[in-house]
């Protein structure tokens, strides 16, 4: 066990926030959020660091990382509050490198940035329910709701009634409605009339990509709420009130000492759940709990950074906004905290094994 | 004890929302919206009507244009405007327009009351600044007497409306000699005055506030609110109304209402989910919780009584259930739960949730912090003595 970052890993985070720093300023990022638009320079620069390829093995042409390392760049892109399909194009290319059937092709296109594969996974009003998509003679139809990067992916890996399949989104027989959303992210519903499908896996991928899906949710909360809390420390640090600095006072302290336990405590079952699916070990209720947590945290902590900065908080000169708008959006993608704690209690331990 | 209603009140109640049932279009509804309270030509015509009937003025003393009432009916009011979602004049009426009938000569009251209440004036508050927020006493924007004018330097953050306003509501310092509390008093500056500069400040909700930049800007002594350095109790009288209104019960009820029925309407499976139904029981728990608080807060000033740790308490309560249903009614719904009001037909009632839980954080620290309400119910409530 070890319950810090490796080296490695250590040097690969700190390559990817600087990069991020250097490369995505947050003007632009405004104008994406008005636009509408995702990150399209940001994406090149993805592919050309050769982040994907963590994702990988070696045999696809990939560097091998673990579950862990791909959380940590997803982490870092939601800390800069970066609009690019990173969770949805981890959560696919690794359940299509694990369970795929085929798809060396499509796994080198992710990482030749030819191909941006996103999940298409809920139909309902909120993110529950299986599927009911279904194919027939190799052609699918149906709709899904709540498609994030639905409009400019190449592709939605769309859960059917008997696993996973792909469809290319950039033909016709593909519509996407973009829905604008408190996150500021692209998002859309879509519609599949007869739109040519390839089966690539089961229902075991569809249920991995699930839990996947909540992981590397529970990062992208996690990323969010760490810059909020650093934010939230420098400036109570800076902010002077009464003639001396705001962070001297109790009340300030005890809410970021609150805004940190919750971080910590959520980043630990994160990275847990991460951990436990690349040993194959995870269940759907450990992944649900892991992100009823960062759903839980996301309002708290942001609602907390923005009683700590006051006014100069909601201006959107500044920049906390992104953390606590895309914060709740996470927190209701992949299951809110309602729909991930109905999972929790479905498979609750009467005696449950603690340590 | 006793909780009935005297049935004056209670034909009040009906009357008022007969009345608002019947006011209340969409074009009404949508100008509001699309304002963020700086109001428009509908709303403006709305207000007369209010004006017409009495109510925008009923509490005020009679001979200040009023009609004495006692101040269960604006608590009232307030509470059937906010449930419906109706424009009833901004804190131009909730706070200043009280301001004014207490601490205002005949003069000002003569020359300010009358566009008040027939909605042709409206009052941006400018007490805040960059280095004065919740030590507001240490403001320092500068008023120097020069002959019979006062000569304003300085700057204010968070003056909302001053770009749609006819007067800003000003405190200053007019001594800079006395103990920060003591120098300070409100002067009214129209807006128009010549070095007053505005500049918006756009917000995550969706509207705006503004900065307001003053450079030599000369207003008459006369415009001076209750005496030369007498500003600092005019303030503190103000924020107390302030914060009745921050603590109103209507829109919160309202929030709950919108969610039960879209569940009804469109998500029934969930009305029958014990899960779903306990977070509902909860919510109207705390509504409930937060109703006592703000109804005994208004009773205390409906008695003549000030409120103070009362006061606070039903600010923190109101404000932080406003985060609390905003962000349980998300949870609820889901996915669509997130869909803002450009969404359109998609999002569940106009995207209400997702609008308040974004402009939730403002009341917490708005009208004084939710932390400083906090050791006013601890040293006013409670009796601790500050460390
Ligand atoms: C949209 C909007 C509209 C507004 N409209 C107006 C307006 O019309 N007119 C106007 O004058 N103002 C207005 N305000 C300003 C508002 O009243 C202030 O934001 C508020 O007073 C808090 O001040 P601040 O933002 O400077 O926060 P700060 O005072 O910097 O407070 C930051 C944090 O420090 C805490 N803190 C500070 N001192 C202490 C202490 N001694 N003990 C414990 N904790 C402490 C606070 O509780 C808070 O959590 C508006 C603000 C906004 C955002």
């Amino acid at each position: 066990m070890d319950l810090e970052l490796t080296e490695t890993q250590l040097l690969l985070q700190e390559a990817v926030r600087s990069y991020l720093e250097r490369e995505v300023p947050y003007d632009r990022i405004r104008e994406q959020e008005k636009a509408g638009t995702s990150d399209a320079v940001l994406w090149k620069g993805i592919v050309d660091q050769g982040w994907l390829g963590l994702l990988f093995s070696e045999e696809n042409g990939g560097a091998g990382g673990s579950l862990v390392d791909v959380g940590l760049v997803v982490e870092e892109i939601a800390r800069r509050a970066a609009i690019v399909p990173i969770l949805e194009v981890a959560a696919v290319g690794h359940v299509l490198e694990r369970c795929g059937e085929d798809v060396s092709d499509l796994l080198a296109a992710i990482q030749a940035g030819e191909a941006v594969p996103v999940p298409a996974v809920w139909e309902g009003a909120g993110s529950e329910g299986a599927p009911s998509v279904a194919v027939r003679d190799g052609v699918l139809r149906g709709e899904k709701h709540f498609v994030d990067y639905g409009q400019s992916a190449t592709h939605h890996v769309v859960a059917a009634l008997d696993g996973l399949y792909v469809v290319d989104a950039r033909t016709p027989e593909v519509t996407t409605t973009p829905l604008r959303s408190i996150g500021r992210t692209p998002l859309c519903h879509v519609r599949y009339e007869g739109v040519p499908a390839r089966r690539v896996a089961g229902l075991e991928a569809s249920a991995l990509l699930v839990r996947l899906g909540r992981s590397l949710s529970a990062v992208q909360i996690v990323g969010g709420l760490q810059q909020a809390l650093d934010m939230t420390v420098e400036y109570v640090k800076v902010r002077k009130q009464f003639g001396v600095a705001i962070g001297s006072f109790q009340a300030v302290r005890h809410h970021a000492a609150n805004m940190a336990i919750r971080v910590a405590s959520t980043r630990l079952l994160a990275y847990e759940t991460l951990d436990a699916i690349d040993r194959g070990v995870a269940s759907d209720a450990q992944a649900a709990l892991a992100k009823a947590s960062a759903s839980r945290a996301a309002p708290e902590v942001t609602m907390l950074a923005h009683q700590l900065h006051g006014g100069n908080g909601v201006i959107e000169e500044n920049d906390l906004y992104f953390y606590t708008l895309r914060a709740k959006e996470q927190s209701l993608a992949w299951g809110s905290f309602d729909e991930c704690m109905a999972v929790v209690a479905g498979q609750v331990h009467v005696e449950p094994d603690w340590f | 004890m006793e909780f009935e209603w005297d049935a004056e009140y209670a034909d009040f109640r009906r009357e008022l929302r007969a009345f608002i049932q019947d006011r209340r279009t969409p074009e009404l509804l949508a100008e509001y919206a699309a304002t963020y309270g700086s109001g428009g030509p509908l709303i403006g015509a709305f207000h007369r009507e209010l004006d017409e009937r009495g109510w925008m003025r009923m509490c005020w003393p009679v001979e200040n244009g009023g009609e004495g009432r006692n101040l269960l009916y604006q608590y009232i009011f307030v509470e059937e405007m906010e449930y419906y979602g109706m424009p009833y004049g901004n804190l131009t009426y909730t706070s200043i327009a009280p301001s004014i009938v207490a601490f205002g000569s005949d003069a000002q009251k003569a020359e300010w009351l009358p566009g008040i209440y027939r909605g042709e004036y409206c009052f941006a508050i400018g007490y805040s600044e960059p280095n004065a927020g919740t030590d507001l006493a240490s403001l320092r924007t500068r008023a120097e007497l020069d002959g019979d004018e006062y000569v304003i330097n300085g700057q204010k953050i968070w003056t909302s409306l001053a770009d749609v306003s006819t007067h800003i509501w000003l405190a200053v310092r007019t001594d800079p000699d006395a103990r920060k509390h003591a120098g300070v008093s409100i002067i009214v500056v129209p807006t128009d005055t010549p070095g007053v500069t505005i500049r918006p400040l756009y917000t995550m909700y969706g509207g705006h506030t503004c900065e307001t930049f003053y450079d030599d800007v000369r207003v008459p002594a006369a415009n001076v609110v209750g005496g030369v350095n007498q500003g600092w109790g005019i303030v503190m009288h103000a924020l107390n109304h302030e914060r009745v209104g921050l603590a109103a019960v209507g829109a919160l009820a309202r929030l709950y209402d919108q969610l039960v029925a879209h569940l009804r309407d469109r998500r029934p499976e969930k009305l029958e989910d014990p899960v779903a139904r306990r977070r509902l029981a909860e919510l109207e728990l705390d509504i409930r919780e937060h109703r006592a608080l703000a109804l005994r807060n208004a009773w205390i000033i409906s008695r003549g009584g000030t409120p103070i740790a009362e006061a606070s308490m039903a600010k923190i309560s109101g404000t932080e259930l406003r985060t609390r249903i905003a962000n349980v009614s998300m949870d609820l719904l889901g996915r669509e739960g997130g869909l803002s009001v450009d969404s359109g037909a998609a999002a569940p009632y106009e995207g209400r949730a997702e609008f308040n839980f974004r402009l939730s954080p403002i009341f917490r620290f708005g009208g004084g912090t939710n932390e400083v309400q906090r050791d006013i119910v601890a040293a006013a409530g409670l009796g601790l003595a500050r460390g």
